[in-house]
């Protein structure tokens, strides 16, 4: 219960004013009364006449009581509202000292106690600017850390002590199909369906083990694998409070790793393949195995035609691996490709009349003046793998026909290789520009890298944006073919040729 | 009477003739086959004592062409040598499953292999014998 004072006790300040009061006011009565008294006597009788002269000084002395209780007041009733005013405002300030020794004890003693508050309430105020600070350092420290878990790729689920979802970036929401904002506080076995269970049971298990930090492959999805490393979040009393989990897709990374150890193994079969029949009949001509003049030529022959093939292979592996890594020199130049194949025919002529193959050159007139913005050499290079694949599985009577077309829609320039040789199977095509890739049943049929129509490709869509493509029948023939932009569409900056032309090529 | 018949089983035909030179002048009979679908049938028709077979060929490749030798009554006891040019080693396990003698990588020597050849038949014949 709270204290209650009563502002007139006995020997209290108020109470000693009250008496200095009570005493001034009965002066000034006791004062007033005889001068009245001595007036009335002085006036009602001649004897007492001589007490009119004494009656002003109580008279005086009266007005000097009054004026004075007046005055203490007036002072009173100032120093009340300075102080009332001062209490209202509740300023940290000091009130100055008075003379009067009333108003000084009051002054001295709010002085006192709020003189003590102000510097505790100082303190609290800057104890509360502290705060406001922290909070406001927290608030954009959390604004960073939401900012940089919502921008980065890999998912992120935060989870609570009861495996309930507290938060998630958008790419943990793309990945397992829900929106964070309606399933937060959901347990995260309801909102990742079982495709998904690998991975809660990874969160559970990391949270029941207490686990600093655990990683794990786990594959989710549409056969896509990531690299999950779950942390346990612990609270004051080292409690387990929550898992962190952070996804990161390693499906490219693992294609791309199983890409280079594909490479790796056919680059070392195709160049181990050569070089066993340099060795086997090297070794074979110096144990004396060739007895007679007519085996030791052919000996001669194989590894001739074997280190050729070795050669041609790395010179093809180069080519290609240059193009990816984008190293190879490329001089674009406007070219006429008619011109080109009409070169390149010239030169294979040779190759196909020994094959008796004849060789067509269709629609040259009509575009010997289109040009594609291209460099010369390379393109001379796709011409002549065209037309050497294409005789190379042509059998003898057979014919190859190139044909030239400007598609001025679509801005490109058309070329098309077709033979009448033994055809790739329906299954085997799409395949047939992949590095290394031969068409089994064809192997027979010829020597070859498998890398000529890789290298074809890259020339034509890495470095020229162009498209390549191809459509065949086993047994009728195939037809291998690209496009190029015309030189005057890649100045004007044309960029939709590829788009119009594949919907002309699909009706091929 | 020939020292033995073998099946000399690669798609690059300069492996095959090169190896087919080596046995002969060495009295050894030799067929072949350029894939392993040919090969098995080559091996039921003609028996042969030992089989020499690449890893790596069209249509069936040296490793099921040896599981289906291995399957197959009139197959299943002959020793396979195989050439490989992969750049990794099959493992032991299957190897051993398999039953194949030896494994040579490319590029390799007709004279060891030839002498791998006699090596296995002779101990086939050790065997026989006991």
């Amino acid at each position: 219960m709270r204290p209650v004072i009563n502002l007139y006790e006995k020997g209290s300040p108020s109470a000693r004013y009250h008496k200095t009061a009570v005493a001034v006011t009965g002066i000034v009565a006791v004062g007033l009364l005889i001068g009245v008294i001595a007036g009335w006597l002085a006036s009602s009788f001649r004897a007492m006449q001589g007490l009119a002269s004494i009656a002003p000084i109580f008279y005086i002395i009266s007005a000097l009581g009054v004026s004075w209780l007046g005055w203490r007041w007036v002072r009173l009733i100032g120093a009340i509202s300075s102080v009332t005013e001062f209490l209202k405002q509740n300023k940290s300030s000091h009130i100055k000292s008075s003379d009067d020794v009333v108003i000084n004890e009051l002054v001295e003693a709010i002085n006192g106690r709020f003189g003590g508050n102000t510097s505790y309430i100082s303190e609290l105020e800057e104890q509360l600017k502290d705060s406001q600070l922290k909070v406001q350092l927290l608030r954009r420290q959390k604004m960073n850390a939401d900012a940089i878990i919502y921008s980065i790729r890999d998912a992120v689920i935060v989870t609570d002590e009861l495996d309930r979802l507290l938060m998630a970036n958008e790419a943990a929401g793309q990945l397992f199909g829900f929106d964070f904002k309606n399933s937060q506080h959901k347990g995260i076995g309801e909102l990742i369906n079982t495709d998904g269970k690998e991975f809660t049971n990874f969160l559970r298990q990391n949270r029941q083990n207490k686990a600093r930090a655990t990683r794990r492959e786990i594959e989710l999805g549409d056969a896509r694998t990531f690299d999950c490393i779950a942390s346990c979040v612990y609270g004051e009393e080292e409690q387990v409070c929550g898992v962190v989990a952070v996804l990161h897709d390693i499906t490219r990374e693992k294609e791309i790793s199983q890409m280079k150890n594909d490479f790796v193994d056919h680059v070392s079969h195709e160049l181990k393949t050569p070089l066993s029949s340099i060795a086997a009949y090297t070794e074979m001509l110096l144990d004396g195995e060739a007895k007679d003049e007519k085996t030791k030529e052919e000996f001669y022959s194989v590894i001739q035609g074997q280190t050729d093939r070795l050669g041609r292979l790395i010179e093809d592996i180069l080519n290609v691996s240059r193009i990816e890594s984008g190293l190879i020199k490329v001089d674009k130049k406007p070219v006429s490709l008619a011109v080109l194949i009409e070169e390149q025919l010239k030169m294979i002529k040779g190759y196909a009349d020994e094959k008796k193959i004849r060789l067509e050159d269709v629609g040259k007139n009509v575009v010997v003046f289109g040009q594609v913005y291209a460099d010369k050499d390379m393109i001379s290079q796709v011409i002549v793998n065209l037309l050497s694949n294409a005789i190379k599985y042509t059998p003898s009577g057979g014919s190859v026909r190139v044909e030239t077309e400007v598609d001025e829609i679509a801005q490109v320039m058309r070329v098309n290789v077709t033979d009448t040789g033994v055809g790739i199977p329906k299954d085997e095509v799409e395949h047939v520009f992949d590095k290394f890739y031969r068409v089994d049943a064809n192997k027979s049929q010829a020597k070859g890298t498998g890398l000529g129509l890789n290298l074809v490709k890259q020339i034509v869509e890495k470095i020229h944006d162009g498209r390549i493509y191809v459509s065949s029948e086993v047994g009728v023939g195939s037809t291998f073919g690209f496009e190029l932009p015309l030189a005057t569409a890649k100045m004007a900056g044309v960029t939709s040729h590829r788009e119009s032309s594949k919907s002309l090529s699909e009706e091929k | 009477m020939a020292a033995g018949k073998v099946l000399v089983v690669d798609d690059e035909i300069h492996i095959v003739h090169v190896v087919t030179i080596k046995l002969r002048n060495n009295g050894f009979e030799v067929v072949s086959a350029e894939n392993g679908a040919d090969a098995f049938e080559m091996a039921c028709k003609e028996k042969p004592d030992i089989i020499v077979t690449d890893f790596q060929m069209p249509i069936m490749t040296g490793l099921e062409f040896v599981e289906k030798l291995r399957q197959n009554e009139a197959t299943e006891h002959i020793p396979v040598i195989m050439l490989t040019a992969r750049g990794f080693a099959i493992e032991d396990k299957q190897k051993e499953d398999l039953q194949i003698s030896e494994f040579l990588s490319k590029p390799f020597s007709p004279k060891e292999l030839l002498r791998s050849i006699e090596d296995i038949l002779h101990q086939v014949a050790v065997v026989q014998g006991s």
